[in-house]
C-alpha cells in the first residue's frame, strides 16, 4: 500500500520537475534572445572610434593647421575631441566624492576648467604629431562601458592608449585615457585630492587656473 | 650534518610555490579600469608613504640629477648614435635580462610564460645577432613578457612594505626594490664582462643613458603636466606596475 502512495508521490514530484524544468529552459532561451536583442542593439565601440580618431588625425595632418595661432590650433581640435569626449563625466570622475558637494554652478565651472586644462596640456602635442598612425587592437564591453584599445604607432616605438567608453543613449563616449598603462583621470584624481584636503574647492581652482596660464606662456615662448 | 639545511630549503621553497599556486591570479580584476570602484576613491596607491617627507627629498634629487646630467648626456648621444641603432643597443640589454625574467616567471607558476621567455632569449640570440634585433617579437609574434623578482615575492605573498624613492633607480616599494637589487645581481653573474671591476658599472651607465635617450621629452612634459609631480609620478608608478603584471591578455 504505502508503495503505491510512495510511487503517485513521486511522478506528481516527477511532473512538478518536469514543468519547473521547462519554464526554466523557457525563460533562459528567452533570456538569451532578449540577451542577443540587446547586444544587437547596443553598437559597436570599435566601429563608432574609428571614424573619431581618423577625424582627429586627419585635423592633426592638416598642413593649414600649422600656420594658424597656437590658440586657435587648440581650438580646432577639441572642437572635433568633443564629439566622443565627455568632459562632464571625467570632471565628475576626477573630483571623485567631491564633485556632490559642489553646487551645479560650480560644477559646470570646474567643467569647463578641467577641459581647457586639457585642451592646453595637448596643444603642445600637436606640433609632435608627424603622422603616427592608429591600430586598434582589441576591445572589451561590460554593460554600458567598455575598453578600445589602441596602438599609435610611431617609426620605431608603439605607444598603447586605451579610451574607457560610457554608452550615453546609442553612442559611446570617453570619459578617460589610459596611455601605458596609467589612466589620466586616475593620476589628475590623486593629486586633485591632496589639493582639496589642504586647500578645498577655491584652492584647487586657483591651482588649476594658475597651471593653465603657465602652459599659456610655455606656448607662447616656444 | 651538512645537507639538512639545504634540504629544509628546498622544502620551504616547495611550500611556497604550492602557496603560490593557491593565492595567484586574484588578484587581475581589481584594477578593472571598467569597473567604478577603480575610480571610487582614488586610492590606486595603497601602498602605504610614511616616509614621504624622506622620499620627496629623493624625489627632488633625482629630478635635479636628470636635468643636470642624465638629459644632456642622453641628448648629445642621441644626437650622436640614430635611433635605430639605440633601439639595437636597447634589445641587447634587454636580451640579456631574459634567463632571469625566465626564472621568475618559473617560480611564479607560469610555466608557459617561462618557456617563451626562453625561445625568445634563444631565438634573439642566434638569429637576433646576440640579441640586437627583436626577432622573436616580429618574426615569430613572442612579445616581451615581464616579470620580476618583486612580481615572484608578491605573489608567494610577500607585501610591498612601502614606498620608497630610490636614489636614482626612481619609484619603488621596499619589496619591488629588494626585488630589482637581487634580479640585476643575478643578472650580472653571468654578464660576459663581469670579471673586470669597472665594466660593469660602465655598461649599467650606457645602458641607462641609451633607455633615456629613447624617451627624451617625456619626463619633462609629464612633469610639467602635473600639479604635484611627486604625487603623479607614485600614482604613475602604481598604474603601471599593475598593467605589467595583469597577465590575463597575454595568456
Amino acid at each position: 500500500m504505502w508503495f503505491m502512495i510512495l510511487d503517485r508521490r513521486c511522478r506528481r514530484q516527477g511532473t512538478q520537475f518536469f514543468f519547473s524544468g521547462l519554464l526554466v529552459l523557457v525563460v533562459i532561451i528567452f533570456g538569451s534572445f532578449l540577451g542577443q536583442a540587446a547586444a544587437a542593439s547596443s553598437p559597436d565601440p570599435t566601429e563608432q572610434f574609428r571614424p573619431f580618431l581618423q577625424k582627429v588625425t586627419d585635423v592633426l595632418a592638416d598642413p593649414t593647421l600649422k600656420t594658424v595661432p597656437k590658440k586657435e590650433q587648440s581650438q580646432r581640435v577639441i572642437n572635433v575631441v568633443r564629439e566622443r569626449f565627455d568632459f562632464r563625466e571625467m570632471s565628475k570622475r576626477v573630483l571623485g566624492q567631491h564633485w556632490r558637494s559642489l553646487n551645479t554652478q560650480e560644477q559646470a565651472q570646474f567643467e569647463q576648467l578641467f577641459t581647457e586644462l586639457l585642451q592646453y596640456a595637448y596643444v603642445g602635442k600637436i606640433d609632435e604629431y608627424t603622422g603616427q598612425q592608429v591600430e586598434f587592437t582589441q576591445q572589451r564591453i561590460k554593460g554600458d562601458r567598455a575598453e578600445v584599445q589602441t596602438l599609435l604607432v610611431d617609426a620605431n616605438k608603439s605607444i598603447p592608449i586605451s579610451y574607457i567608453l560610457i554608452l550615453r543613449g546609442t553612442q559611446w563616449m570617453a570619459y578617460d585615457v589610459v596611455v601605458e598603462g596609467v589612466s589620466l583621470v586616475r593620476n589628475y584624481m590623486e593629486q586633485f585630492k591632496e589639493i582639496l584636503l589642504k586647500d578645498g574647492y577655491p584652492g584647487l581652482v586657483k591651482q588649476i587656473e594658475n597651471k593653465i596660464s603657465q602652459l599659456e606662456q610655455q606656448q607662447k615662448q616656444s | 650534518m651538512q645537507p639538512k639545511p639545504i634540504f629544509a630549503l628546498l622544502l620551504r621553497c616547495c611550500l611556497m610555490l604550492c602557496v603560490s599556486f593557491l593565492i595567484g591570479g586574484g588578484n587581475a580584476a581589481a584594477n578593472d579600469f571598467l569597473s567604478d570602484d577603480a575610480y571610487a576613491n582614488g586610492e590606486t596607491a595603497q601602498v602605504a608613504d610614511p616616509i614621504e617627507p624622506v622620499n620627496r627629498a629623493i624625489f627632488t634629487l633625482n629630478d635635479k640629477f636628470y636635468i643636470w646630467v642624465l638629459d644632456p648626456v642622453a641628448t648629445g648621444y642621441s644626437k650622436v648614435l640614430p635611433a635605430d641603432i639605440r633601439g639595437c643597443i636597447g634589445n641587447f640589454f634587454y636580451n640579456l635580462g631574459e634567463p632571469v625574467r625566465s626564472v621568475n616567471c618559473l617560480l611564479q607558476g607560469r610555466f608557459r610564460d617561462s618557456g617563451l621567455v626562453l625561445s625568445r632569449f634563444a631565438l634573439n640570440t642566434i638569429c637576433g645577432v646576440f640579441g640586437l634585433a627583436d626577432t622573436a617579437a616580429h618574426e615569430f609574434a613572442i612579445p616581451p613578457i615581464s616579470a620580476t623578482l618583486g612580481e615572484t615575492l608578491a605573489t608567494w605573498g610577500i607585501g610591498d612594505g612601502f614606498y620608497v624613492v630610490a636614489p636614482l633607480l626612481g619609484p619603488s616599494t621596499v619589496r619591488d626594490l629588494t626585488g630589482t637589487v637581487v634580479d640585476s645581481l643575478a643578472m650580472a653573474s653571468y654578464y660576459p664582462w663581469s670579471d673586470d671591476e669597472l665594466s660593469p658599472y660602465t655598461l649599467t651607465g650606457v645602458n641607462t643613458v641609451n633607455r633615456t635617450s629613447l624617451h627624451l621629452g617625456e619626463y619633462d612634459q609629464l612633469k610639467s603636466l602635473s600639479f604635484d609631480p611627486y604625487i603623479a609620478f607614485r600614482n604613475g608608478y602604481f598604474q603601471m606596475r599593475s598593467k605589467t603584471r595583469n597577465h590575463s591578455q597575454t595568456k
